[in-house]
């Protein structure tokens, strides 16, 4: 407790003290004493599982702390739930928006009235819906949405983003907590969610930034707190903290070996042969006149904001949604995929880019792993457990799935580590062809180093075909051996990886293209060492 | 075998050995108060009983896992129950008769499935309708009036192998197969896919259509077993054979671990929920207390079931009670 009195200072909007939280025999978060401070932004940062997503649920009521305590204002409080800390002025945008699909936006910003107001309150749809206008208009928002009486079901990931986060300034907090706010968005729209970081800044609310996108938040941050395995790290302000230093903290001694590791170098594309995929002229819902080639050996990324038609385009190739027109090839023979099982049987997997719409939850790893891949161990439609598992724990290791094992249920993993499993069970079936959308989503640095080595060595080795989707430059420009653009439903530029293919992205992504550049000479020097 | 083995095993899961643990000890409570609970012949008595609940309830398992729900069960029964008396009183050979009222259940199923997957109806409503069609299809198949059964069909319902009554070894032979379906074959976890997250199953190429519409099938096909099985244990084709029944069923199921959101649930577990209602029906004759109680305490058990399966899940670990409770205990 006496440490608890001299950390709190006036500008200490929240703090705790020897904070610690275990579930069953893991402990999540190990004696933490930290403090956000009003004005200020504070970056918290850390890889998958170092507690950061813990720590925001200890201050958020969601769940309670085995040790330690938080204070409010400098004085201890108990969080029993999640009602309590919004009525203590505390808000957390999680990082998957939660929205009553079937209510307008008005309703959801302001869905904490149901559970404020008297049960029998009148319920003006006219009111709320100028109430959620003026508060847009406080936090510059007012051009986001054209109609709030519509419903929240046909918003993008960005805007239902933006929903969430009026709704958590509807209650007026004093530290807001924005989990991975910005891992959906596209540069544009972080420059906009940032905006609205400044205003808050200004109102001195205590902003608690976690992201992966270290770029990004450096640029708004005041103050970076960097956790490992539970514990806090490092501690100082951007100019103390530099990125550099932090990313060494985040991963700790691992990352030295983890840049040890020599990669296959791009495979040489015969144009002339027979590509993987072949589309010509596809057209489908919000996108026209498509042309693609993917080569074995090949990794292709596509640029392109949120609403692009990306998804859309590689969801009209799968069969997922309808094919207008065109025609498409896989290796050489004319197919048109009337469901996306008619792709899967066809070898080509694709891992979607919400985590949520794609994990057995109930399960464990292997269950996730061979969900697809039944038939194989065993027959007439029987299959043998201990088969099962013994190649789930294969390919898991393969992948480098951080567990005991694979009757490990999928919950107690991190995000990295379940995209990991993902992956494991996308290769299971052995495709020729793997798309991924947004591959690396939400995952932690080093999880994403691995991932992209494992993504290189199964194309330029093994041979695969790789396509995937991707709204953050680094990861295009890092992956991708060539890059494809597309703006409003059309590919505008299909390009060979180099400092041209940089500029391109960087130009389509809305970001600066001097970083760009930037990038990508750091990058080939890399290389060459 | 190590015990890590042993909980490998499909069948022995801490689920199930809780709940066949607390019929256990029920039933020994039981038998103080009257001794003849725990003989022989009363454990027959009671599967006996519970054959026809239980025989459904394995397919009701499949449908739950699947997240649907099958209210048409009892009808459906009762509808292909009688379609086979009808068509061995026709004059059929009993061996079709007997294939008649399955090919009548597997059809209300699959009309049901159909509609299910291909209307986008949700499954409460479908069953719910068919629920009603069936039964109003019995009455008029019938016209009220019970058809007598063939006596070679008899044996199904009255008949022993090894001192073992027939019904008892069809069911316990369909919980052997029908867990070894849900556990080890590729369809049986396309059910647990699909019940867990439809979503992600649609995107790793399961074929959604196909699996769900099997759940339905199995379901009625259950249901004629148990029509069958009812029809030749009381000699009679009754219209209003199964009336009800789908709700005993569907409790047998839940008691069993199985949960109404999907993606999770056992063949041994419903089959030890449906002995654990049929226990207690008896208990509460054996020991002469009201059938008012009788079926007050069913209705209990079946929440209680469905709360301790919400604890075990640690739905309530971080409720305020329990960390006051931890507290209090020093922890």
């Amino acid at each position: 407790m006496a440490g608890m009195t001299s950390s709190s200072s006036a500008t200490d909007a929240l703090s705790v003290a020897d904070l610690g939280k275990s579930f069953g025999a893991v402990q999540a978060l190990k004696d933490v004493t930290l403090s956000f401070r009003y004005g200020e932004v504070t970056a918290l940062l850390g890889e998958n599982g170092a507690g950061k997503s813990t720590l925001i649920r200890l201050c958020s009521g969601e769940h309670q702390p085995t040790t330690g305590k938080v204070a409010i204002d400098g004085q201890v409080r108990e969080l029993p739930n999640p009602l309590a800390a919004t009525a203590l002025g505390i808000a957390v945008v999680h990082q998957e928006p939660q929205l009553v699909s079937a209510m307008t936006i008005a309703e959801n910003i302001f869905l904490a009235r149901l559970g404020g107001n008297a049960a029998v309150a009148a319920h003006r749809p006219g009111a709320l819906a100028r109430e959620a206008r003026a508060l847009l208009a406080e936090i510059s928002l007012s051009g986001a949405f054209a109609d709030l009486s519509m419903k929240c079901a046909g918003l993008s990931a960005a805007e239902r983003q933006l929903v969430e986060i009026a709704r958590a300034l509807a209650a007026k907090p004093k530290v807001l907590f924005l989990d991975e706010p910005n891992s959906s968005l596209t540069r544009r729209e972080t420059d906009r969610l940032f905006g609205i970081v400044r205003l808050l800044r200004e109102q001195s609310v205590a902003v608690v930034l976690v992201s992966h996108r270290l770029g990004e938040v450096y640029e708004i941050s005041d103050r970076v707190i960097v956790m490992r395995d539970g514990s806090k790290v490092g501690e100082g302000t951007v100019g103390d903290l530099p990125k550099t230093q932090a990313i060494r903290l985040m991963a700790g001694d691992r990352l030295v070996e983890q840049t040890a590791r020599d990669e296959a170098a791009a495979r040489e594309i015969d144009p002339k042969a027979v590509p993987v995929l072949r589309v010509r002229g596809a057209s489908g819902i919000a996108f026209s006149d498509v042309d693609i080639d993917i080569h074995a050996g090949e990794i292709v990324g596509m640029a392109g904001l949120v609403g692009s038609g990306r998804t859309e385009i590689v969801r009209g190739v799968l069969g997922a949604d309808p094919l207008y027109s065109g025609s498409i090839e896989l290796n050489g023979d004319p197919v048109r995929f009337r469901t996306l099982r008619d792709a899967v049987k066809h070898g080509i997997s694709f891992i979607s880019e919400e985590r949520r719409t794609s994990v057995f939850y109930g399960h464990d790893i292997g269950f996730n792993l061979t969900s697809n891949v039944l038939g194989r161990f065993g027959r007439l439609g029987f299959f043998s457990q201990r088969r099962r598992m013994r190649f789930a724990q294969e390919r898991a290791d393969r992948v480098g799935v951080k567990a005991e094992s694979v009757a490990t249920p999928i919950r107690a993993l991190s995000g990295g580590n379940q995209q990991k499993v993902l992956l494991a069970r996308a290769l299971a079936s052995n495709p020729s062809l793997l798309i991924l959308d947004e591959p690396t989503r939400g995952v932690d640095v080093r999880t994403k180093a691995e991932m992209y080595a494992l993504i290189r060595n199964l194309a330029h080795v093994e041979g695969l075909a790789v396509w995937f989707i991707s709204s953050e430059m680094d990861e295009i420009l890092h992956l991708a051996d060539r890059v494809m653009v597309v703006r409003e439903g059309r590919i505008v530029d299909n390009i060979a990886k180099g400092p041209q293919a940089a500029q391109v992205v960087a130009s389509a992504l809305g970001e600066k293209a001097e970083d760009a550049v930037a990038f990508f000479g750091r990058q080939e020097r890399g290389e060459a060492h | 075998m190590s015990v890590a083995g042993v909980r490998n095993l499909p069948f022995l899961k801490g689920q199930e050995l809780g709940l066949a643990a607390v019929v256990i000890v029920l039933s020994i409570a039981f038998s103080f108060f009257n001794p003849h609970f725990l003989t022989t012949d009363n454990f027959r008595n009671i599967l006996v009983a519970v054959a026809v609940v239980g025989i459904m309830a394995i397919g009701q398992c499949f449908v739950i896992i699947a997240k649907e729900i099958d209210l048409s069960v009892g009808s459906v029964m009762g509808l292909s129950g009688l379609c086979g008396a009808y068509a061995m009183s026709a004059g059929l050979h009993p061996a079709l008769g007997v294939l008649v009222a399955l090919a009548v259940g597997a059809g209300c199923g699959l009309i049901s499935g159909l509609i299910v997957v291909y209307g986008k109806v949700n499954s409460f409503i479908v069953t719910l309708g068919m629920l009603s069609v069936a039964r109003g299809l019995t009455y008029v198949l019938s016209g009220g009036l019970p058809i007598l059964i063939d006596p070679r069909v008899m044996f199904i319902g009255q008949g022993e192998v090894l001192g073992i009554p027939v019904q008892v070894l069809i069911f316990f032979g369909l919980v052997v197969l029908g867990q070894i379906v849900l556990k080890r074959s590729v369809l049986g976890q396309r059910v647990v896919a699909v019940g867990d997250n439809d979503e992600a199953a649609r995107l790793s190429g399961i074929p959604m259509n196909s699996t769900r519409l099997a759940v339905f099938v199995f379901s009625g096909l259950a249901a004629a077993v148990a029509g069958l099985v009812y029809t030749a244990q009381v000699s009679v084709a009754e219209a209003q054979a199964g009336t009800g029944l789908e709700l005993d069923v569907i409790a047998a199921v839940v008691i069993g671990g199985a949960s109404l959101s999907g993606g999770r649930g056992s063949i041994i577990g419903a089959m030890l929920g449906a002995y654990l209602l049929g226990a207690l029906r008896n208990a509460f004759i054996l020991l002469e207390l009201s059938p008012f109680l009788q079926q007050m305490s069913v209705g209990l058990v079946i929440v209680l079931a469905a709360l301790f399966d919400q604890f075990r899940q640690g739905a309530f670990q971080h409720s305020v009670l329990a960390i006051r409770l931890r507290r209090l205990f020093g922890r």
